[in-house]
């Protein structure tokens, strides 16, 4: 690529992981606020456990990474002292956003603190006390975290779409688009968390064996959820062609960078589309009509088990790319 | 400014056109293309008729394509190596024997609706009130490079010294002090009229008033204040099918034109 991108990795990083941290801390808060009782009550706890700690980590890191990469960090914090100086409400959606991770690192924190097992941590009075708050604040705190997860997801596409002058950004498509993929990779970094955890069963506090039968329907629902969001994905980015080939001009222009032909054909087609939503769909889908048609026991190769949601995580990462870098290397055209 | 308003000039018409002399000629372009635009005045929309709002006047009938404005910018504001502030594509257009050549200098159009101070997230980016210039606050910047994106004019860039973002700011340091910027300073045609627009007694409202004047991608909505006389708004993107047109923008790092 020759010309010159002034949103690189750092950049692509940050919308990724913040998005995986939005997902994750939707899907965990989702749980908890209306996750299954009885039976699975245990496993959805962990579910939404998993979820919590993925949650803060990703954004934070890719904020970091934003940070570290203007050369000066403390600078950063002109993103927010500014609000105080020049203008109380600043209509910029970095400034916007700025406020929503600050917002969501603190609550996400204090959320995912209050699934630490803080019996065994600490033990003792304060180990019991700080255990009995975080089961109290749990559900509260989901109530809080889940809108700002999403306000999150929306944010990263809307960062994107607020530019006129990047006309592959600007379509009223990519905070679906973004959304949708963010739960997407939430949910497979929980699921491919609670995979390496079930290889040494019983290896955390509160894990379920593999043979346990609520293992098995956990994870059935988890899947299944994961190939609707799948489907729904590959229904955004249809409409997301179709916006684009509706409008005159520039956007029309832009979008053949993704089309065959085009510079980002390539990595849009094999990295996003075939690795990252085909085939883990076709492969975790057969798994599941087996399951829902046949009758057969929910259950599958290991190699599989894995590699479906690192396939969904990688795809997510690239779609990333291809936006960000699709649209600088696009613009206006005419003059 | 690709509004569908561009109609294609057939060669009966641009010879006849070019009989009319030589203003007619560059009006209507080497082989059409913002006809209609140069005949209406670009909307002026929410702008304040009644602040000092400093503009340029670029006349490209008299633009010789010399680069020395370039030159002098880069002088005059110390732009490090690989980075412009100010430019001159050369857009090329036509077979032979109807071929030609024109003249775009490119500068910060300093809008009135300036999508760059929209996206700033910390002010960084911003108008100055006593004359309507867009400058950046090199003390707040924290180089995101989002109104880079934003600016549809791709006229921002991240300066490689100062590790903020950086642009034309028309010379504040010698407008401010009443001389003209460097650029307008040094042009060999007089082809830049720099000046307040909405001063009625300036030389620039005075042309701007009397000649048809057009703006880049005014459909951005952005209002620029910088003006062109006989601009020509083909590009490679949007030429007519079998119409030859090569623009090379001279600009130092992107070779297309974004
Ligand atoms: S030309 Fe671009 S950088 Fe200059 S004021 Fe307009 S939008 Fe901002
Ligand atoms: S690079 Fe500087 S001037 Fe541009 S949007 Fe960021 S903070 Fe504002
Ligand atoms: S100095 Fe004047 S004549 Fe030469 S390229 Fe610049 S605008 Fe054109």
């Amino acid at each position: 690529m020759e010309q010159h991108l002034m949103w690189h990795w750092p950049v692509i990083g940050y919308l990724f992981l913040a998005g995986v941290g939005a997902g994750a801390i939707a899907v965990s808060g989702i749980v908890v606020l209306w996750g299954p009782a009885g039976e699975f009550r245990h496993r959805a706890a962990l579910v939404a456990r998993l979820g919590a700690y993925i949650g803060p980590l990703p954004a934070l890191v890719g904020s970091a990474l934003l940070i570290f990469e203007l050369g000066r960090p403390y600078r950063a914090l002109n993103l927010l002292t500014s609000n105080f100086w020049f203008m109380v409400l600043n209509p910029s959606p970095m400034n916007w956003g700025s406020w929503f991770i600050l917002l969501f690192g603190v609550f996400t924190t204090v959320y995912a603190l209050s699934f630490l097992p803080w019996r065994t941590l600490l033990g003792g009075e304060w180990g019991e006390r700080l255990a009995a708050r975080g089961e109290r604040v749990r559900s509260p705190m989901a109530v809080v975290c889940v809108p700002l997860a999403i306000a999150m997801a929306i944010y990263t596409a809307i960062l994107l779409a607020a530019i006129p002058a990047r006309p592959l950004w600007h379509t009223p498509v990519l905070w679906l688009l973004f959304t949708v993929s963010a739960i997407s990779t939430g949910l497979s970094a929980i699921i491919l968390v609670q995979r390496f955890m079930f290889r040494k069963p019983g290896a955390v506090r509160g894990a379920v064996r593999r043979e346990d039968p609520a293992f098995r329907v956990t994870e059935y629902y988890l899947v299944s959820m994961k190939v609707l969001l799948i489907i729904a994905e590959l229904v955004v980015i249809g409409l997301f062609f179709m916006f684009a080939h509706m409008t005159i001009n520039s956007a029309n222009f832009a979008v053949q960078v993704l089309l065959p032909g085009g510079e980002l054909a390539t990595t849009f087609w094999v990295g996003v589309i075939l690795v990252g939503l085909l085939m883990p769909a076709f492969i975790e889908g057969f798994y599941l009509l087996r399951t829902a048609v046949l009758g057969h026991e929910f259950e599958w190769p290991y190699v599989i088990n894995v590699s479906a949601p690192i396939a969904i995580l990688f795809g997510g990462l690239m779609l990333r790319y291809v936006i960000v870098v699709g649209g600088q290397i696009t613009g206006p055209v005419g003059i | 400014m690709n509004d569908g308003s561009d109609r294609p000039v057939g060669r009966r018409k641009f010879l006849k056109t070019a009989g009319q002399g030589a203003a007619a000629v560059a009006t209507a372009g080497v082989a059409g293309g913002g006809m209609h635009a140069a005949a209406t005045k670009p909307s002026t929309g929410t702008r304040e008729k009644n602040k000092v709002q400093y503009g340029m006047l670029i006349d490209l009938r008299r633009c010789i394509g010399c680069q020395a404005c370039t030159v002098a910018c880069k002088a005059e504001a110390d732009v490090p190596m690989g980075v412009a502030r100010s430019w001159v594509e050369y857009v090329e257009k036509g077979l032979y024997p109807n071929a030609g050549r024109t003249f775009l200098p490119r500068l910060c159009n300093h809008c009135s609706e300036p999508h760059c101070v929209r996206v700033c997230p910390t002010g960084a980016t911003y108008e100055r009130p006593q004359d309507g210039l867009i400058v950046i606050d090199q003390g707040v910047c924290i180089g995101c490079l989002y109104c880079a994106h934003a600016c549809p004019y791709d006229m921002r860039f991240l300066n490689p010294v100062t590790r903020f973002a950086d642009k034309c700011d028309m010379c504040i340091h010698r407008v401010s002090k009443g001389l003209v910027p460097s650029c307008v300073n040094t042009c060999q045609g007089r082809a830049r009229i720099f000046g307040d627009v909405n001063d009625p007694n300036s030389e620039i409202h005075k042309l701007i008033a009397k000649n048809p004047v057009s703006v880049i991608r005014e459909t951005y909505g952005t209002q620029p204040n910088v003006y062109y006389i006989g601009l020509d708004t083909t590009d490679e993107n949007t030429k007519k099918p079998g119409q030859y047109v090569r623009v090379t923008t001279n600009k130092a790092k992107s070779p297309k034109r974004t």
